[in-house]
């Protein structure tokens, strides 16, 4: 394992008496994609600004390359950030914008053009460094913040929110942009955004954040198919959530039935989440599946119509489906017992990773 | 609106612009070709050009109001940088902007009393053993005047330039691995000019019209433009010569303009 | 480091305002001494703001000083108001900016030659100097300051309410004083408070337009110090100080109801930077 090049530990961030981050432990690896995802004032961006220096903590420490970050103002870091606004210097143009960090470390003229000229190269912008800033579209600026920050080759790039001014196309381009970026260059990055969609794209790590605490972390595949509450069931993706109660392990009541689950580890008797994924639930006759729905409305969303059925017991669900239903019609869900994902209420991660070791271990699924 | 409506309600300020900005511009310039007798000659702006006493009161006055520029600018720079960085800055700038509010006039009867021979500032000087000077109608006291008396004008569209400048780059600068200074001299400093372009504006060519000053402060020993356009109107009564120094400080005025003008990069195409 | 340097800066501030201060606060403290003097305090006294009562003249020059102050800035506000509205529905980008530029005419020009030209004007149409020529003078002054306080408001006026008021049956004459007016009645108040000020505060102006019979307190102040001391007119200077205070806390607040603090200096400096 590669040593942590950013620790957390502990960390509280408070601004007079509203405290924006609770006790924030984390470690970061060189050479990896992180996502930090959440709603906006989750505190995400406060943590990107206590790496790079912006913002101190409260309590806690941090820690860059083994060493105390305290202290250490933010020119100091080897550190670099895509700004939200991308905040080019309005002054100057596209060269001189780029040039700036290698400017600043008085580097020889002709390297600096030789240099800014790779980088512009390697965000597809060649032989724009002439140009003002203002003559360049929202998507060519953000191209311009990053070749600015990658050309002082950092060893952590942080990304605040870069692709929310883009249209939708451009975004999803970006995305894949960025993603090749950065395992071409095997630079560590540091994503912030509320755009769940962007964060299972292009993450190896994504922190689910939640009003100032981190929720849940893990690959994208880990944390959509075991979220581990309602809260991030709901924001990754789309869930069908209801209230069931364990009869026993792997066994779990919800919707006047009980199923048969790969879940345990819970008390008899406990009350819990019940998730499945709209992708998930098959639509089949009357009868002929796990619970009997009736078809209320249906929307066609391209790949797939968005089929929202009610259960005798008032549930709504809602199915994903690439064939056509019939609005009224009385159909049956079918689902297997490994679509169903049991969360207990108001597990923490790590008492979450612990049942889990302990029934896959004892279960050996 | 129709466009029937909106003629009437321009109509008073159509007036306005006609009777009180073209006609007295027009006058001031056709005035500049009469000559003490009243005939219409090019006599004044040969006199001025020729003439040596008024050469050299136009470069005095020029070099007067380029220090009292330069001074307000050294002082009020960062006065206006430093408010942008205080606590309390909208209580600052209402503090700043009281003073401006009272009579230049009665400012100007203040350093009366403070720099007249037995004046405080006096006092004080020889209360330190360096002894009482003469302060009053010196260059040196007009110069302070005029300095103190246009700080205010100064300060403020720095203080805005300033204040306006997105955090961000200041961020971003220090990202890039600025420090303090750095950022200042390659960020701060040169987004703020349009400030000091505007503060320069707002303090020079008042500065080359000064009259009050001159004479309450000055004793009529600094001669500005301005001083002599009224001394020609009030005094001698020969408003030809008046006039042709008024189209000189006129013309000196939009050079001041084109020079402070802020250079339209790609910016301002929009 | 950090914390010390910040230390140097308020001092800095604190030395600069000081100075800013010092002649303000010298005038009022020698209003109230008892010598004839601005130099040694032998005593206090109210002595000089009797004077300053009994001196039928000079409050007959204030009194004049403030009807021309009102009377200007109110015409001014409703003519350059009417104007801006005029200038802001120009469609045709380059005359507007041509308007504008002709509006900053009088904002750009030294006070001297606004007073001469002023003058030439008076005197070849025939106008007697006195009460009428500085009213006429100060209301011409005072339209660009109120153009410029009132066009930003106009601009942050959303356009389709006008549209929307239209199609809703509003004829001209309602458009302007249900939907337009009271959208910028902030810049319409606060080009009201400047005018008012400019005339209060105009000297050059007026010593060029006034002639003999009229005066303003500029003018009669310009004309006793030119005489020397006299600390009646630090007890009057005293009671401006307080007028100006007043009116700078009254502006604030008038700005501060307005939602937006920031909006006293950003117009202060507007016009300053076009003074």
């Amino acid at each position: 394992m590669s040593q942590a090049i950013i620790e957390f530990k502990e960390v509280t961030k408070k601004y007079g008496e509203e405290t924006v981050l609770k006790n924030i432990n984390f470690s970061i690896e060189k050479g990896l994609f992180y996502t930090l995802l959440g709603p906006s004032g989750c505190g995400k961006s406060t943590i990107l600004n206590i790496i790079a220096g912006f913002t101190d903590t409260t309590q806690g420490e941090v820690k860059l390359n083994q060493k105390s970050a305290e202290n250490l103002p933010p020119n100091k870091r080897k550190i670099n950030t895509v700004f939200q606004d991308y905040a080019l210097f309005p002054h100057m143009n596209v060269f001189e914008n780029v040039a700036f960090g290698l400017k600043i470390k008085k580097m020889d003229k002709n390297k600096v053009k030789e240099k800014v000229k790779e980088a512009l190269r390697m965000v597809q912008l060649e032989n724009y460094e002439t140009r003002e800033i203002v003559e360049m579209s929202g998507g060519q600026r953000q191209r311009v913040a990053i070749a600015r920050a990658l050309i002082n080759e950092p060893d952590v790039l942080l990304l605040d929110e870069p692709l929310s001014a883009l249209d939708l196309k451009l975004r999803t381009d970006m995305q894949y942009e960025l993603r090749e970026l950065q395992q071409r260059l095997g630079i560590t990055f540091i994503y912030v955004t509320h755009d769940q969609e962007e964060a299972l794209a292009m993450s190896d790590e994504i922190f689910v954040m939640k009003a100032g605490e981190i929720v849940q972390s893990g690959t994208p595949v880990d944390i959509y198919d075991e979220p581990i509450n309602r809260y991030v069931a709901d924001f990754i993706g789309e869930s069908n959530i209801l209230k069931g109660q364990m009869v026993e392990d792997y066994r779990v009541a919800f919707g006047g039935n009980v199923f048969e689950c790969v879940d345990g580890g819970m008390k008899p008797e406990e009350v819990v989440d019940v998730a499945i994924r709209p992708e998930d639930l098959v639509l089949v006759p009357e009868n002929k599946g796990c619970i009997n729905v009736k078809i209320d409305t249906q929307l066609f969303r391209g790949v797939h119509y968005e089929i929202i059925a009610y259960d005798a017991e008032g549930n709504e669900w809602m199915v994903h489906s690439t064939h056509k239903a019939e609005v009224g019609k009385q159909v049956a869900l079918q689902f297997e017992s490994y679509d169903m994902h049991i969360m207990r209420i108001g597990e923490t991660e790590k008492e979450f990773d612990e049942r889990i070791e302990a029934y896959t271990e004892e279960g050996n699924r | 609106m129709n466009r029937q409506a909106r003629k009437y309600f321009f109509i008073p300020y159509t007036l306005w612009l006609g009777f009180f900005v073209f006609i007295p511009m027009a006058l001031i310039v056709y005035q500049s070709f009469f000559n003490i007798q009243g005939e219409f000659t090019l006599e004044n702006f040969i006199t001025y050009f020729t003439s040596s006493t008024y050469l050299s009161m136009t470069l005095n006055s020029i070099v007067f109001a380029l220090l009292i520029t330069v001074f307000t600018f050294l002082i009020s720079y960062p006065t206006a940088y430093f408010l942008t960085q205080a606590k309390n800055k909208q209580l600052w700038l209402l503090l700043l902007i009281l003073p401006t509010w009272i009579n230049i006039l009665l400012k100007a009867y203040a350093f009366i009393g403070l720099l007249s021979q037995d004046g405080s500032i006096n006092e004080f000087l020889a209360f330190v053993g360096i002894g009482r000077q003469q302060l009053l109608f010196t260059n040196l006291s007009f110069l302070f005047v005029a300095t103190y008396i246009e700080i205010p004008f100064m300060i403020l569209p720095i203080f805005n330039a300033i204040d306006e400048i997105s955090p961000s780059y200041i961020s971003a600068s220090k990202d890039l691995g600025a420090n303090q200074w750095e950022t200042f001299r390659r960020i701060i400093f040169p987004l703020s000019m349009s400030g000091v372009r505007s503060g320069v504006q707002a303090v020079f060519i008042p500065s080359l019209s000064l009259f009050m000053l001159t004479r309450l402060i000055g004793g009529n020993r600094v001669i500005t433009l301005g001083t002599a356009i009224e001394q020609h109107f009030l005094v001698t009564q020969n408003w030809g010569m008046g006039s042709t120094i008024g189209v000189v400080l006129i013309v000196a005025m939009f050079i001041t303009m084109r020079i402070t003008r802020e250079k339209k990069k790609g910016r301002h195409k929009e | 480091m950090k914390k010390k340097s910040l230390k140097l800066s308020n001092l800095y501030l604190l030395l600069v305002f000081f100075l800013l201060y010092a002649p303000i606060l010298y005038l009022i403290f020698y209003s109230f001494n008892e010598g004839g003097t601005m130099n040694e305090f032998t005593g206090f006294t109210w002595e000089h703001y009797g004077a300053v009562f009994e001196d039928t003249r000079l409050i007959r020059i204030a009194l004049d000083t403030l009807r021309i102050a009102l009377l200007s800035s109110l015409f001014a506000t409703t003519i350059g108001t009417l104007g801006a509205i005029g200038i802001y529905f120009v469609r045709k980008y380059k005359a507007q900016q041509a308007l504008l530029s002709m509006n900053n005419i009088l904002l750009v020009s030294p006070d001297v030659i606004i007073g001469a030209s002023f003058l030439i004007l008076f005197t070849v149409v025939g106008f007697r100097l006195g009460f009428l020529s500085v009213l006429l003078s100060h209301i011409a002054f005072s339209i660009p300051i109120v153009v410029l306080m009132v066009l930003p408001k106009l601009q942050e006026m959303n356009d389709a309410m006008i549209t929307a008021a239209r199609d809703l049956g509003a004829n001209s004459w309602q458009v302007l004083t249900k939907i337009i007016l009271p959208s910028i009645t902030p810049g319409i108040l606060a080009g009201f408070f400047m005018a008012f000020t400019y005339s209060l505060d105009d000297f050059a102006v007026t010593f060029f337009v006034t002639g003999n019979g009229f005066s303003t307190l500029s003018v009669e102040i310009y004309s006793r110090a030119r005489q020397g001391v006299s600390l009646e007119i630090n007890a009057l200077s005293t009671l401006l100080f307080l007028v100006a205070l007043f009116l700078v806390i009254g502006y604030y607040f008038i700005q501060r109801n307005q939602q937006s603090k920031k909006l006293l200096t950003k117009n202060q400096a507007r016009v300053v930077s076009t003074r």
